[in-house]
C-alpha cells in the first residue's frame, strides 16, 4: 500500500466516523421527531376513524371498519402508544429532548 | 337514463300504497320500473300478494314492474361476515381478536343500519340500468331521509381522513433516511385506497340524488303527520334535495248531501278539518299537493291499488 493510498483509506474512515457522529448528534434525532410528529398525526387519524374505542359514536365507523383488515401494524402501535401515553404534554416533551 | 323517486313520511300514511300505486302509472306509461323497499316490516309482499327477495323480482300480473325489498338488518350481517372473513385472511392470529372487537362495535352503532341501508341505495343506483325508473319505498324511520341527506356530510368526513392519512404517510416518508424503507409509503397505500373508493361512491350518490331523483311526501290529514312532514321538508331542504309534491293520504270520503245520521253527521265534521288541514297544508308548504287520495275500506291490493292509482296526479315525465 503506498502512503497515498495509506492517507486514502484513512481518511475514508474519518469521514464515515464525523457523518456517522453527525447524523447521531443532529440528523436523527431530527428524523425522530419527524416520525413522532408522522405517528401522532397517525394517532390522530385512527381516532378519527375509530372513536367508538372510546366510546364516542362516529357516523362513520360502519364504513371505516372496513379499513381494519389493512391495519394491523397501526393498530397495534396505536393501542400501544394510547396506553404508554400519560398526557400529551409529555409525549410532546420527548419530542423536545428538554 | 333511469330516475330515481323517493316516498317518505311518517309510519303508517300508506307510503308503500302510494308509491305500489306510482309504480303503476309508471309501467302504464310504458315505463320498466322496479319498486325497492326498504321497509323491514315489508308491506310491498301484501300490496301484491307475493313473495319478494333481495335481488329485483318480476311482479306477477304486471308487465314491466319488478320489485324487491331490502333487510337493513341482513345487510349489516354480510357486511360484517365479510370484513370478519378479510379480517382471517389478512392479520395474524393474535391482531384478530383485537380487531375483531373493534368491527363488532363499529356494527352496532346507531349509524351501521343506516350506513347499510345507504349502501344498498347506492348499490340499486348503480345497477338500475335495466330500468327506466326506479321507486323507492323508504322505511318510516324519518333517519331514511336524513340519510339521503349524508353524502355531501360523509364526503367532507372521508376528506378529512384522507388528508390526516396522507400527512402521516408523508411524514414517515421524510423520516426515512437514506436509503432506508419508510414505514409507510403513499403509492399503494390501500388505506387511501379504500378511502378513495367510498369517497367516490358518496360522490356518485350525491350526484345521482341531486340531479337525476324526485322526492315526494306522504302525508295524513292530521296534526302528527302535518308536523313530521314540516320537518322532513326542512332536512331535505337543507341537504338541497327539493322536495317535488305532497301526497295526501286517508282523507275521509264526503257523504251524500241527502244522508244523515250519526255516521254522516261524523263523516260530514271530519270531511270539515280534513278541509281545513288540507287548506293549510297548501297554504303553509311550499311543494305543492300533488294527489289526494280517499280512505278505502279495505286494505289496498289487487285491483284496489289501480284505483288508487288514477287518483294519483303525479305526473309521469316519460321523455
Amino acid at each position: 500500500m503506498t502512503l497515498a493510498e495509506r492517507i486514502a483509506a484513512f481518511r475514508a474512515t474519518v469521514e464515515e466516523w464525523l457523518r456517522g457522529l453527525y447524523h447521531g448528534m443532529f440528523t436523527h434525532p431530527a428524523y425522530e421527531k419527524i416520525e413522532a410528529e408522522a405517528e401522532d398525526t397517525e394517532d390522530a387519524f385512527m381516532l378519527a376513524c375509530f372513536p367508538d374505542a372510546f366510546g364516542i359514536p362516529s357516523p362513520v365507523s360502519y364504513y371505516t371498519a372496513e379499513l381494519l383488515p389493512y391495519l394491523e401494524d397501526e393498530y397495534e402501535a396505536w393501542e400501544r402508544r394510547m396506553w404508554d401515553r400519560q398526557s400529551v404534554i409529555e409525549r410532546k416533551g420527548h419530542q423536545y429532548h428538554f | 337514463m333511469t330516475t330515481f323517486t323517493f316516498f317518505g313520511g311518517k309510519g303508517g300514511v300508506g307510503k308503500t300504497t302510494v308509491s305500489s300505486a306510482y309504480a303503476l302509472e309508471c309501467i302504464d306509461a310504458g315505463l320498466e320500473t322496479l319498486v325497492v323497499s326498504t321497509d323491514p316490516a315489508h308491506s310491498t309482499a301484501d300490496v301484491f300478494d307475493q313473495e319478494f327477495g333481495d335481488d329485483p323480482r318480476p311482479v306477477e300480473g304486471y308487465d314491466g314492474l319488478s320489485a324487491m325489498e331490502i333487510d337493513p338488518e341482513r345487510e349489516v350481517q354480510d357486511h360484517l361476515q365479510e370484513l370478519r372473513r378479510q379480517l382471517n385472511a389478512q392479520l395474524s392470529a393474535a391482531m384478530v381478536n383485537e380487531v375483531e372487537l373493534q368491527l363488532e362495535m363499529a356494527h352496532q352503532t346507531p349509524g351501521a343500519y343506516e350506513a347499510a341501508l345507504f349502501d344498498r341505495f347506492v348499490e340499486v343506483m348503480r345497477t338500475a340500468d335495466d330500468y327506466d325508473r326506479v321507486v323507492f319505498d323508504t322505511s318510516p324511520t324519518g333517519s331514511t331521509l336524513r340519510l339521503l341527506a349524508l353524502p355531501d356530510l360523509l364526503e367532507r368526513w372521508i376528506d378529512r381522513l384522507m388528508d390526516k392519512r396522507e400527512r402521516s404517510i408523508d411524514l414517515y416518508e421524510k423520516a426515512a433516511i437514506g436509503n432506508q424503507e419508510p414505514r409507510r409509503v403513499m403509492e399503494g397505500d390501500p388505506i387511501l385506497a379504500r378511502l378513495q373508493g367510498r369517497k367516490e361512491r358518496f360522490e356518485f350518490a350525491g350526484e345521482v340524488l341531486r340531479e337525476d331523483a324526485a322526492f315526494y311526501l306522504v302525508m295524513n290529514p292530521d296534526e302528527l303527520s302535518i308536523r313530521e312532514t314540516a320537518r322532513s321538508l326542512e332536512t331535505l331542504a337543507e341537504a338541497d334535495l327539493p322536495v317535488r309534491g305532497l301526497v295526501v293520504n286517508r282523507l275521509t270520503p264526503e257523504p251524500e248531501p241527502h244522508e244523515e245520521g250519526r255516521g254522516a253527521r261524523y263523516l260530514r265534521e271530519r270531511v270539515e278539518t280534513e278541509r281545513d288541514r288540507l287548506e293549510r297544508i297548501e297554504r303553509e308548504f311550499e311543494p305543492p299537493v300533488v294527489a289526494t287520495i280517499e280512505t278505502r275500506v279495505e286494505e289496498v291490493r289487487g285491483s284496489l291499488l289501480e284505483d288508487v292509482a288514477s287518483d294519483l296526479e303525479i305526473a309521469v315525465e316519460t321523455e
